[in-house]
Order: C-alpha cells, then structure tokens, then sequence
C-alpha cells in the first residue's frame, strides 16, 4: 500500500505524510506534502490538527475513527494559499498514522472564484436594498414634514401678517390701546407657533433616538399611567387582561398609553365615564385595547385623526392643544414595528376603541423595519 | 510557543471575520470584499496571556455556512468562539445571539466572545441599544479590522477566557 501511495504521491495525484503513534512525521511522499518537515510534530506545519490531538491519538483504540478537513487553507502569509483537503487515519497493520493531502483543482478553483464573486454581489445588493430603503423612508418623512410645514404653519403666518398690518394702521391712527391688544395677539400667536414647532421637531424624532431595550412590566406601566393622568372623580379607569412583561422600548409604549388615555379623559363628553385598558398577548405581539365610553369619533373624521395639527371639537367645547398627540402615537407604535388601528364602538355601545399591536420581543431584527 | 488554542470565528457573511484574522495575523487590511469559501486558518502567537505565551489557532469559516457550521467537523475540539456582527447591518447582530445560543449548546463551557466590527462606520438605528443589553450576558468589544481598534484586545480577552476555562 506505501508503495502505491508513493506511486501515486510522485506523480502529484496526491501528497502522503507517514505519521507516528506519537504523531511525529516520519515520512513524507510528493510535492503537495513538501511543506510538512519530516521530523516534526504533525501539528507544527497542519495547524488544522491543534487542538484534536487527544482525538487523533484515540484513533489507536479505535481504527474506524478518522478525521477529513475538506476545503482547508492554511494561511501563512498575507499571500493567496493552496486549498487542501485533509484526510488523518491510523492503519493499524502498519502501526502509524496516514494523512492524504488532496489539492483542489483547476476547475474547482474558478467554481470558488465564481461563488466568491456571487456572493460578494449578493452583499452588494443586499446592502444597496437597505440604503434604498433608508432613503425611501427619509424622503417620506421630508415630504410630510414639507407638507405640514406648509400646510399647517401658514395659517398662523397668515394671521401674524394681518396682525402686523393692524398694528400698523392703529400706530398711524394712534390707537395705543388698538396696538397694545393687536401686540397682545401677535405674542400669543407667536407662542402658538413656537409650540407647533418644537411639536413637529418632537414628532420628526420619534424612532430616531437612541433608546434601551428592556425588559418591561406592561401591566405595571398601565396601572402607573392610569393612575398619572389626572381625571375627575366620575372617571373611572381600568386595567383589565392579561398584561405579560415584554422586551421591548419603554419610553415609545409609556407615550403611546399616556396619550391615549389622556385623549380619552380631554375628550370625554360626560361628567361621568369610562376608560378601560386591556390587553391580550396575540402571536408575537401583544393587543393592547384602549376604550371609551364618550362621544366617539364621527366617521368623517377617522381617516385623518392620526395626521398631525388635526385637533377634534369636544362636544360643546373648542379644540385644545396642537392636534399631536394621535400623530406621536401613530409614529411611536410604527418605530418598533407595531400598528395602530380604531376598533369600533367603545363600552356601553358609544365611544371609542384603540388597538395597539405591539411586537412582544424587540430583538436586533426590528430593528430593519 | 506554549499553549495552543483553537478559536473559532463564527458569524454572518461580510461581517469581517477574515478581515479581524488578518489584522491580527499580518496588520493588515484588503478592501477589496473576497468571501471565504470553507474554512481558512491562521495562526497568531500572544506573548503573554495571563503571563505565559499562547497561540491562537484561528478557524476563519464560511459565513454561507449559517447555522450548519456548528454541526461541522471544523468545530470539533475548538477553545473558544469568536462570533461576529456588523454595527452597520442589524440582521448580523441577530445571527450572532443564534450562532451564540448554538455554540452554547453544541460546546457548553466554552470561552464565546462578541464581537461587533465596523465601529469606523456609524451604527444602525438602535444597535447601540441592543449591543449594550448583550453585553450583559457575553463580553462585546467594538472593533474595526480597517482601523485596528480593540480587534487585539478582543483576541487577548478570549484567550484569557480559554485559559481561565482551562479548555
């Protein structure tokens, strides 16, 4: 058998390394083996077998063991390297170790080189896919803030305009007290805007600051929010269901309960009422359920209540407040991953149902969305 | 050259595990992106792990091998695993606890060792998070192959974990 493994290791078929019990190279056959020095643990020129030395050596007990390392290149050198495959067994007749070392070939190369360039592509468009999307996101969110801005700031900009123009005329008619209210008003207004902006700046950020992930009572943040938001003794809140603890952001779920609690006391229509928070773990997410026994949310009005500066007349009362809270709420439950949709009628046949799908485990993988 | 000990490098492809080997082994970095095919290995000698010299051994494998790398032959017998994500793509990061959990299991006792490449580039949205909450529970070091940062010490901290083992 050496024999014919020297025939063969000769002609470059194959290199052939004889090895002894105390895995010493003895003998080494054909160009393939040169690197190996004779005379030297096996382990000093094959890297690939440090550490499996116990294993080799077990080898002796039991023949049929053997290890085979294919596709192995031993780096030596910043250099492009041969790859090899790597065949260790103990032949127990001859009462040493055989080690086949086997270069891959020409066509096997260039079936490397082509997955190689597959793959580095695959990347290449994997990565271009997540930029796109970046850009897609960051355009969208470029084109609502314009049309906000645009929108919804030009009103009080108007308003300013005629107010300066008043003041004007009652400075050329010397109306101290016309002035004096018209400036009055200009302040107010400017505070208005001032609060819009820092509202939109607000909103812009949600899902673009850093937070911890953590692991969050969701049961015992509702009660603390429930039990924060100031109502009147004819309002009663409950937290009903089944609340797990979830790993998730805190500080986007506290918002998103304390706004819509919140909304659901401002908004109600009666010295007396109901708010009850409820929640079901569904799949992967939890359901958090907010509802309402007040006036309910005209249909007219449903697809626009989460866009920003949209504010809602209480019955018999005026709006109050920018219109923010439902947008912050909408952009802090889709920065994790969630949805948020109105559920019909609330208690007692009249009000209003929230549900909040909020993804029970935020892990590295949300973190795409 | 004193102890010797088999390190694994575990992760997604593209997340620089060969790019960590050679900084390490030659101070050297390649931008040109060539993925490893099977496995590579390279061999690094430390001068002083807790006083004494050792070297590492290292396994750079296949990223496209996924998971099936801890059923394959190259893990037998290995001290430790280096497995590694990229702060710029957070899918890596998931695969790194996967392969984290599996080596775990496969290799119980163990030295395992995060590593979080790239830090030259600036992080996904809310890796920094996710990296500390990690850290917790498996040392993490933040390293660039480009640059050199930390990607030694990252090295020396996993050999003194394998020696601490005893593995």
């Amino acid at each position: 058998m050496v024999a014919a493994a020297e025939f063969f290791a000769a002609r470059g078929v194959f290199g052939l390394v004889w090895i002894d019990r105390d895995l010493i190279v003895r003998r080494r056959f054909g160009a393939m083996a040169a690197f190996i020095p004779e005379g030297e643990p096996l382990t000093d020129a094959l890297t690939p077998f440090i550490g499996s030395e116990d294993y080799i050596l077990s080898f002796q007990q039991d023949p049929k063991l053997s290890l085979e390392l294919p596709g192995v290149v031993i780096i030596t050198s910043a250099e492009t390297q041969d790859r090899f495959n790597l065949s260790l067994f103990w032949d127990p007749a001859q009462g040493c170790y055989f080690l086949l070392v086997a270069r891959a070939s020409l066509d096997a190369t260039l079936e490397l080189e082509l997955v190689r360039h597959v793959r580095a592509r695959l990347i290449a468009e994997a990565d271009t896919t997540m930029k796109s999307k970046e850009l897609m996101r960051a355009n969208r969110d470029l084109e609502q803030f314009a049309a906000i801005v645009s929108h919804d700031l030009k009103a009080p900009m108007r308003a300013l305009q005629y107010m300066t123009e008043d003041m004007e005329a009652a400075a050329l008619r010397g109306d101290p007290i016309e002035l004096q209210a018209r400036l009055a008003q200009v302040r107010t207004q400017a505070q208005r805007m001032s609060s819009m902006l820092s509202g939109l700046l607000d909103y812009s950020t949600v899902g673009r600051k850093a937070m911890a992930i953590e692991d969050v009572d969701t049961g015992a943040l509702a009660r603390s929010v429930s039990g924060s938001i100031p109502h009147g003794t004819g309002m009663t809140i409950d937290v009903a269901g089944d609340w797990p603890v979830i790993t998730t952001l805190k500080a986007p779920l506290d918002l998103v309960l304390r706004n819509l609690v919140d909304n659901a006391v401002k908004h109600h229509d009666k010295p007396t009422g109901k708010i009850r928070l409820e929640c079901a773990p569904v799949g992967a997410d939890v359901v958090i359920s907010v509802i309402d026994n007040g006036p309910g949310i005209p249909p007219e009005h449903q697809a626009s209540i989460f866009l920003p500066f949209r504010t809602l007349e209480a019955a018999g009362r005026p709006a109050t407040g920018l219109g923010l809270g439902l947008a912050l709420v909408q952009r802090s439950v889709e920065s994790v991953g969630g949805r948020i949709s109105l559920g019909g009628a609330g208690l007692d046949g009249r009000g209003t149902t929230f549900l909040v799908r909020w993804p029970a485990a935020i892990g590295a993988s949300i973190l795409l969305s | 050259m004193g102890a010797a000990y088999k390190v694994m490098l575990l992760g997604d492809i593209g997340v620089g595990k060969s790019s960590l080997a050679r900084r390490l082994a030659f101070d050297s970095f390649n931008s040109v992106y060539k993925p490893t095919i099977g496995v590579e290995i390279y061999r690094h000698l430390l001068p002083s792990v807790a006083g004494e010299p050792a070297t590492l051994i290292l396994w750079d494998t296949d990223g496209n091998f996924g998971d099936a790398v801890l059923r394959h032959v190259y893990v037998k017998q290995a001290s430790a695993a280096i497995i590694i994500a990229d702060r710029t793509r957070p899918e890596t990061l998931t695969t790194m606890v996967r392969l984290g959990e599996g080596f775990s299991e496969m290799m119980p006792g163990r030295a395992m060792h995060f590593v979080v490449n790239k830090c030259d580039l600036p992080a996904a949205h809310g890796i920094d998070s996710v990296v500390d909450r990690l850290r917790a529970e498996t040392p993490v070091t933040e390293t660039s192959a480009l640059d050199g940062t930390n990607v030694a010490r990252a090295f020396l901290e996993t050999a003194i974990a394998i020696r601490r083992r005893g593995h």
